[in-house]
């Protein structure tokens, strides 16, 4: 049982750092109908910034002031963040705006042309090989302060929580509170409409892309501090599971996205444990047909507009 | 728009027969085409014919003095036996992809699902990999040698029937849905077969019902992560031609062998009542429907017809290198035929074909050649040739923005992609059916009137002046209209 749990609590970290991605999939997604490919590539990309930032700009090592560490760490999400989400709003400019008239399959394709350029930009500058950087993190179980000790939990897990959830709670506050947030949802339910209705439908895209980028980006930091390692090939493989979660919750659904990315978490947290880490892609994969097939509006529901 | 057609438009029958009968007649004319052709455009078949004749004696002058040539006094390297035998394998999936994406519309991600599949059909077929068993039949190797050793002639077919069937396995549940989701699902499938692959080298499982009782320990059925190896080579039984690695330039031949029958086919299909329906669709779906095409049959045989194909680029794959791993089979290789598909013209069989070959020769000849240029004058600089994806991913994006319909394009999908609208797709597709039948009367005037052109169909080449007229689907368009 205690390693049910111990699994569990795995899956859920996995799961958080999903959602991060996967929420950018699902506002891409629900707001132009495209499957943003490069979408787990610019995660990577964060990922890659941010192992750069910590081990070779600031030199960040387990023996370095608590303090200290926290405000680097602080300062390097910021930065990656704005990066990152500066990087999206140029590839929506680039690779998909020009396309928005075109057949919807044109696009995806263009999606996938970005996917590669970013993997192969940081394979030529960061090189083929794992990247990888010491734990910064004591060691200890948490838990151990209320006498648990069949069960661990760590800083690194409780990072990831402390990261991901205000960010979570963050986004849907934007989306369902403010006037931009409304912008966002007219111009997915009906960009033609909105635009009539004032919304600047080319802004508001464009801020899709850099929210989803901005996300892209902490989630590659939370990565990075959560696993230790990151390579120039870890977006396809992530960005699917994202996308994956994205389509089990629902897509175009928020929600449903977090939802997703924890049962999917789990999913990959569990095959990993019980059946066999090489199998896991598969299952994931397995998860996605069958969710496409049998229940292509996901667990929630999804939230599009039904343009024919 | 395309399913009203007249019920008597094949002339041969149904089914191989037919389509045989139909090769035959079009080979049996093909003298008098040829000069027909040489009479209407005496300078484009002029041209043509240096250039078939150029392509197919490329391998022996490649042997005979071009290699040395390009060493020595020509900038560009020029592509060896191995590069050209991979220009027709890749021929021969890029045409099968056309009909999955091109004619059809359906993007289909995971194509390299299906070549995986050919190359294990030939491993499995043609190696000593069953070594419990022996089964010996016309195969380049020694009676009572372990493991089964069928000859590549009959593993091709096989490799089309399982290569098919699994096409229309994913193509059954899936052909529903729209087509980005189609395309992620494909994809999931091309990810999932290797994997499967590379996973049951060790099988342990014990299964009992009844009376049956199966029990197995440590079953290797795949070679893992080693992939399997050694692949019986090609052979023509009852001589000693062997197609492999080391034997110079046969294997060439034999790829150029099967990517005519391929080209021969996939010309068929277009221009067949499936083809038309497969364009029907791929306009517009709905219309396609309510004209009485069954929509998920049609689109079923265009998965499992299109993945037939790469059955057949994966069992000569296998069979030439005389190895397979699971690692061969990559997404980047879906998306490497995907690129040779939409640079040289989605839906023109003679564009793919262009994309195919000039891919093909620089992935593998010219980055590397540039690749050792730098590396001589500046070692630490990175390897080009390592980075051929970089240049592929730009391609991509830039051919979806400045070029969609390829550099051949196939007019009717490039009047689609251009237009913005509905009406402007209309109004476009009605330009060419009209310029068309202009055309076509003024051909018909210069025509040999022993000839029947509609059961000719237009000699091969003729598609690739993209401003002619009876490029066939126009000729079936406007008779139907």
């Amino acid at each position: 049982m205690d390693q049910v749990i111990q699994t569990f609590i795995i899956g859920l970290s996995n799961g958080l750092i999903f959602a991060l991605v996967a929420l950018g999939y699902t506002l891409v997604y629900g707001i132009i109908e495209l499957i943003n490919f490069a979408h787990g590539d610019l995660f990577m990309t964060g990922s890659m910034m941010a192992f750069f930032l910590i081990s070779v700009t600031f030199k960040l090592t387990p023996a370095t002031e608590p303090v200290t560490m926290i405000a680097v760490i602080l300062l390097v999400i910021a930065a990656v963040m704005v990066a990152t989400a500066a990087i999206n709003v140029a590839i929506e400019r680039v690779a998909y705006r020009p396309l928005r008239n075109a057949p919807k399959l044109a696009p995806l394709i263009s999606a996938i042309g970005m996917s590669f350029v970013l993997q192969n930009i940081a394979n030529l500058l960061a090189g083929p090989a794992n990247k990888s950087i010491d734990n910064l993190f004591p060691t200890t179980n948490l838990l151990s302060a209320f006498g648990i000790t069949a069960i661990a939990v760590n800083f690194q897990q409780a990072f990831v929580a402390v990261v991901t959830i205000p960010l979570l709670i963050a986004l849907t506050w934007f989306v369902d509170k403010t006037r931009q947030g409304r912008a966002m949802r007219a111009t997915a339910q009906d960009p033609d409409t909105a635009g009539l209705m004032g919304v600047d439908v080319n802004r508001t895209i464009a801020l899709t892309f850099l929210i989803g980028g901005a996300l892209a980006g902490a989630a590659g930091v939370v990565q990075i501090l959560y696993n230790n390692v990151t390579v120039y090939n870890l977006g396809f493989r992530f960005g699917l599971n994202a996308f994956t979660s994205a389509v089990l919750g629902g897509i175009g659904n928020l929600r449903g996205a977090v939802v997703g990315a924890l049962v999917l978490g789990q999913i990959n947290a569990f095959s990993d444990r019980y059946i066999s880490a090489n199998w896991t892609n598969a299952i994931v994969f397995a998860v996605l047909i069958g969710v496409l097939v049998f229940k292509p509006t996901g667990l929630l529901g999804q939230q599009l507009a039904d343009r024919a | 728009m395309t399913t009203l057609v007249v019920k008597d438009q094949d002339p041969y029958g149904h089914g191989i027969g037919g389509w045989l009968s139909h090769v035959g007649a079009v080979i049996g004319a093909l003298p008098g085409t040829y000069r027909r052709e040489l009479t209407i455009h005496r300078r484009r078949t002029v041209l043509l014919t240096v250039l078939v004749i150029l392509l197919v004696t490329y391998p022996i002058l490649n042997k005979l003095f071009l290699a040395e040539f390009s060493r020595t006094t020509f900038p560009l390297p020029l592509p060896d036996d191995t590069v050209v035998t991979f220009m027709m394998i890749f021929g021969i999936m890029a045409i099968g992809l056309n009909i999955v994406a091109g004619f059809a519309g359906l993007l289909d991600l995971g194509y390299v699902a299906f070549y995986a599949l050919g190359a294990y059909t030939a491993a499995f077929l043609a190696s000593p990999h069953w070594d419990s068993v022996s089964i010996v039949f016309l195969a380049n190797v020694a009676p009572g040698f372990p493991g089964i050793h069928l000859p590549f002639w009959i593993i091709v077919p096989i490799a089309i029937l399982v290569a098919g069937t699994f096409g229309a396995l994913l193509g059954a549940p899936t052909l529903r849905l729209r087509g980005d989701y189609l395309a992620i699902v494909t994809l999931g499938f091309g990810e999932i077969v290797p994997v499967v692959f590379r996973n049951l080298a060790d099988v342990t499982f014990n299964f009992s019902l009844g009376p049956i009782s199966i029990n197995a320990q440590h079953l290797n059925l795949t070679g893992g992560s080693l992939g399997i190896n050694p692949i019986d080579a090609p052979y023509l039984p009852f001589t000693n031609l062997v197609f492999n690695a080391s034997s110079g330039y046969a294997p060439v031949y034999l790829g150029m062998f099967l990517l005519v029958i391929a080209i021969l086919f996939a010309r068929n299909l277009e221009r067949s009542r499936i083809g038309r329906a497969w364009m029907a669709i791929r306009e517009d779906e709905l219309a396609a429907e309510m004209m009485g095409v069954n929509t998920i049959r049609t689109k079923l045989l265009a998965f499992a017809l299109g993945a037939s194909f790469a059955g057949v680029a994966g069992s000569l794959q296998a069979s030439y290198l005389g190895a397979t791993t699971s690692d061969f089979f990559t997404f980047s290789t879906s998306i490497l035929v995907l690129i040779m598909v939409i640079l040289g013209g989605i839906g023109n069989i003679w564009g793919v074909l262009l994309g195919a070959i000039a891919l093909t020769y620089v992935d593998k000849t010219f980055l590397p050649y540039i690749g050792q240029q730098v590396q001589q004058i500046a070692p630490s600089f990175p390897n080009p040739a390592q980075f051929n994806f970089l240049l592929f991913g730009l391609i991509l994006v830039a051919m979806m923005r400045f070029r969609p319909e390829g550099f051949l394009p196939n007019r009717q999908r490039a009047a689609e992609l251009a237009a913005h609208t509905q009406a402007d797709v209309e109004a476009k597709v009605d330009e060419i059916v009209a310029v068309d039948a202009e055309a076509e009367v003024e051909a018909s005037i210069a025509e040999d009137p022993g000839i029947g052109l509609d059961n000719l169909g237009p000699p091969p080449g003729q598609a690739e002046a993209s401003g002619d007229a009876r490029a066939p689907e126009t000729t079936d368009e406007e008779r139907e209209l």
